[in-house]
């Protein structure tokens, strides 16, 4: 019944540039910038320090995109998680001198959560569009940040919050080398193992090292991410050292990766955003999902508030302002639809690093930041228009338009009917 | 294949009209269709057939890959709607592209570029003309929002008619109508057509065609099957062309009237939600298949979504296996229930996801790895059983539900309950926009159902489909239950005149309030 030959092979539907576009920009991007940098006679763009550098630098918006796809996956929108992150930063900086790290760090998570919350209730329950609540909040939100703050910028004595954020943890060579073995260890053991029994029901004949070949190429994260792990460890080894918030970051994305991927709560929040209604007919309680997303976003953004506190240990009243812009640039570059039920937390983060190493460039270069905002804005909506023309439906309008301008080059035809 | 040569030339004339997608579909195969002015030309065939795609052509939507379509003895080479329009055929679609926020003349003249200034005199009076044409009455100052379904029909004829159209072709013009809607448009289409007029006639709705139209042309896998005067044909014969041999298996497949049937596992008591319906009440047994006989208006949606607790400003009691009311959805699927609701691309399946991933969604956590984790393995198993059992016609379970046509997209929104738990099924018409074949399989499957045990409440206006597979049909008229009729002993004659409110069944009623509405 199954014909596999009718089907283009899955790693080729992985590598069309709808699903893996954000990834050759990004090596694109970095390719011009090492090309332009080296023609300057400046110091290797690629170096282990200014890789680091941005990384650091997109740590905390790509912990904020991830979370921004699960709200966008859901179906939602949010626009106050900048708002949001520097409430909590201001309550943690707050409270930590006089109530100690760890009931601080309590509150600011409460205050994102209860920001969620508000979200959540109003959209999910009462029934406003998203956009409005969020934009709403965002506002509120800065407000209470002005009126706790009063103008002013604080500083904090304790420096719990600072020492954590500004840390750096390293990842041993020995460790890394094991874990990149393992990981394509484990890919490798995995297309063996179940690729005879596909191919038994799928094709009579004999080709089941084309089905292994077929496999590998299906796990291609575990064992590209292997082997990227290992070539670091074996050639950069400078770069398993890395600020705390990027491995918070990296930490995060498998996590949300492998929940959205492999989970019934990822499956049934993908359902929620493509469609509601037939989600909540199957019995899914879509309400939960989506508030849950929503809740989810303010305590991370609340996570990102407190770490992007203790960078400075101070906060003043304007942090992070417009940030949740970048946010969603972030996610929009990496993909994710607006519309809810399509998102990959990996390439928002992606789409996190490109915006970043965007910026880290014009400084490197030494290009002057005035036409900074001009390439990023020209670039995401360049992406945008990207996904739109490639994607498997509007592809389709797009030819009929094109075909209609060109007097319908019809496919010839062999008269037959049967 | 009779098409006789000496009658007037034909105002369109399709000569071996050949269509092949890109991605290798050979959807028409040398298609001849010739529509004299004057008539009203039936195009009927099962979904799939190539009817789809034959509008599509017509009416310049899409392109042939071979083959020629003369207009008025010239070939045509139409590459958009607009073209087709402008030459004097005009489209009106089955889900109609009007502007629910502005007036009536707004859309019956919208995208009218013959002169910069808005009219409203004239208009207001062309307007009124065509009304009289048609014998429909419609104040221009209406918004289209606030309409009938019916009268929003009308005035999508009626944008088409503006054109002065030589033709126009009506794309399913009844499927949301109710039967008086429906006299009301086969007598406007007689009245132009004997005005000269020509109408190209799509419909699901056999006894329609045969009605109305003066030829028919019946397509089937893309070929042409019959091409005959309808006079020269009725009712079976057209059967025959469209599915061939299926139907009638599934006419002498007729239910038992003397089954054992089961304990009550759905009982309504005097339930009731606002306007729309109640308070009513009634019971279905385990093994039991009850109709609910209710044209559009009557509340049998809201009924279904009460029931299944979609709707939780019902007042009344609804009690599954014993069990109270299910408050919400998700309590519903765990008690056993499952809805197949009536609009299925808004409410029954994703049409982005693959056939295997909507079949799973409502039993996830059964094929999951300690309930959390999906086996995709299992739930392909299941899908490729689904596909097997239901005759999905797909080359593999990895097609978009979105792209299989509607018999079929429905078979995958049946499929998501058939391996769960669900042993209570509510079927909101369940074979609306399906084409013949695949209606007479979901039957079928329903009697299936019923013969394992379940119990299934349908809701339709498909009266002839109730008494072929219920055992009990109620009748739903203005949100009241006016009569519990046993199947074998009524017809759809009496379902018809009781539904449409001729008639009366006083002493059948089954809810003790209903009477008195």
């Amino acid at each position: 019944m199954t014909n596999p030959a009718a089907k283009p092979p899955a790693w080729r539907k992985a590598l069309a540039p709808r699903a893996a576009g954000v990834v050759y920009a990004f090596i694109a991007l970095l390719a011009v910038l090492t090309i332009t940098s080296s023609v300057q006679g400046r110091p290797s763009y690629l170096s282990s320090v200014n890789l680091s550098n941005i990384l650091e630098q997109s740590a905390l918006i790509g912990i904020l995109a991830i979370f921004m796809t699960v709200v966008l996956i859901s179906g939602n929108f949010d626009l106050s998680v900048a708002s949001t992150a520097a409430l909590a930063g201001t309550v943690a900086l707050k409270l930590i001198d006089g109530n100690g790290t760890f009931l601080a760090v309590l509150a600011a998570i409460a205050c994102g959560a209860l920001v969620g919350l508000v979200n959540a209730l109003l959209v999910q329950k009462v029934g406003v569009n998203a956009f409005i609540v969020t934009l709403g909040t965002l506002t509120a939100v800065r407000g209470v940040v002005q009126a706790i703050l009063d103008g002013k910028s604080i500083t904090a004595h304790n420096t719990a919050l600072l020492s954590f954020s500004t840390g750096r943890w390293e990842l041993p060579v020995a460790v890394a080398l094991v874990l990149g073995g393992a990981l394509i260890a484990l890919a490798v053991v995995l297309a063996v193992r179940s690729g005879p029994a596909r191919t038994s029901a799928a094709s009579s004949g004999a080709d089941s090292s084309g089905a292994v070949r077929e496999k590998l190429t299906a796990t291609w994260p575990l064992w590209l991410g292997g082997l990227l792990i290992l070539v670091i460890a074996g050639f950069r080894p400078n770069l398993l050292e890395q600020a705390v918030p990027v491995w918070i970051m990296l930490g995060l994305a498998l996590v949300a990766s492998l929940v959205l991927r492999f989970t019934v709560i990822g499956r049934n929040l993908y359902a929620v955003g493509g469609n509601a209604e037939a989600a909540r007919l199957s019995g899914i309680n879509v309400d939960r999902y989506k508030m849950g997303a929503f809740v989810l976003n303010g305590v991370l953004a609340a996570v990102v508030g407190v770490l992007y506190a203790g960078r400075f240990n101070s906060v003043d009243p304007t942090v992070l302002t417009g940030g949740e812009l970048t946010v969603i640039a972030a996610a929009v570059l990496g993909g994710t639809s607006l519309f809810g039920g399509s998102g990959v937390v990996v390439k928002s983060v992606i789409g996190t690093l490109i915006l970043f190493t965007l910026s880290n460039g014009f400084n490197v270069l030494n290009i002057g930041s005035n036409y900074q905002n001009v390439v990023q804005g020209t670039v995401l909506v360049a992406a945008a228009s990207l996904y739109t023309a490639t994607s498997q439906r509007d592809r389709a309008l797009f030819r009929k338009r094109v075909a209609r301008k060109t007097a319908d080059p019809a496919p010839v035809l062999t008269k037959s009917s049967a | 294949m009779s098409s006789d040569p000496g009658g007037t030339p034909p105002i369109l004339d399709v000569r071996d009209v050949h269509k092949v997608y890109r991605t290798g579909t050979h959807a028409l195969r040398g298609v001849s269709m010739r529509v004299r002015p004057g008539t009203v030309h039936g195009l009927i065939g099962a979904n799939g057939a190539g009817k789809s795609t034959l509008i599509k052509i017509l009416s310049g939507a899409q392109t042939v890959s071979d083959g020629e379509i003369a207009w008025r003895g010239e070939p045509a080479h139409w590459s958009s709607p607009s073209q087709a329009l402008a030459d004097g055929l005009a489209a009106v679609y089955q889900h109609m592209p009007l502007v629910p926020s502005l007036s009536v003349l707004d859309n019956v003249f919208l995208g009218h570029t013959g002169s910069v200034r808005w009219d409203r005199t004239r208009r207001t009076r062309e307007l009124a003309e065509l009304c009289d044409r048609v014998g429909y009455p419609l104040d221009g100052d209406d918004l289209v929002g606030d309409l009938s379904i019916g009268a929003r029909q009308m005035v999508a004829i009626l944008q088409a008619l503006a054109r002065g159209p030589a033709l126009v072709l009506l794309d399913e013009p009844t499927a949301a109508l109710s039967p008086s809607e429906r006299e009301i448009l086969f007598a406007s289409v007689r009245r132009l057509r004997d005005t000269g007029t020509t109408f190209i006639y799509v419909s699901h709705f056999l006894d329609e065609v045969l009605d109305l139209t003066d030829h028919l042309t019946v397509l089937r896998d893309g070929l042409v099957v019959l091409d005959a005067p309808t006079a020269s044909t009725d009712e079976a014969a057209l059967i025959t062309a469209i599915v061939g041999e299926r139907l009638a298996a599934f006419e002498a497949d007729a239910p038992s009237p003397a089954r054992d049937l089961g304990e009550v596992v759905l009982a309504v008591d005097d339930l009731a939600s606002g306007a729309a319906f109640g308070p009513l009440s009634f019971s279905v047994r385990a093994g039991e298949v009850v109709g609910i006989a209710g044209l559009l208006g009557s509340g049998r949606t809201e009924l279904l979504q009460a029931i299944y607790g979609a709707d939780r400003a019902v007042t009344g009691s609804v009690t599954v296996n014993g069990r109270d009311r299910p408050r919400g959805p998700q309590v519903a699927v765990r008690r056993g229930m499952a809805l197949v609701p009536e609009d299925r691309a808004r409410q029954g399946f994703l049409a982005d996801w693959e056939i295997w991933r909507n079949i799973s969604l409502p039993d996830l956590p059964r094929l999951s790895w300690r309930r959390m984790f999906p086996h995709t393995g299992r739930e392909r198993a299941q899908a490729r059983q689904a596909v097997e059992d239901l005759g999905i016609k797909t080359q593999t379970i990895d097609s978009k539900v979105g792209d299989l046509s509607g018999g079929n997209a429905q078979k995958v929104v049946f499929a998501k309950w058939l391996y769960g738990n669900a042993s209570i099924f509510l079927l909101d018409e369940p074979t609306a926009g399906v084409d013949v074949g695949a209606k007479s399989d979901i039957l079928h499957l329903i009697r299936r159902l019923a013969q394992r045990g379940a119990a299934v409440l349908i809701v339709t206006s498909e009266f002839e489909e109730l008494i072929g597979s219920c055992d009990r049909i109620l009748v739903l008229r203005r949100g009241a239950l006016v009569a519990d009729l046993v199947s074998a002993e009524t017809d759809v004659h009496e379902v018809t005149a009781i539904a449409s409110g001729f008639a009366r069944h006083g002493d059948q009623i089954s809810s003790r309030k209903a009477a008195t509405s």
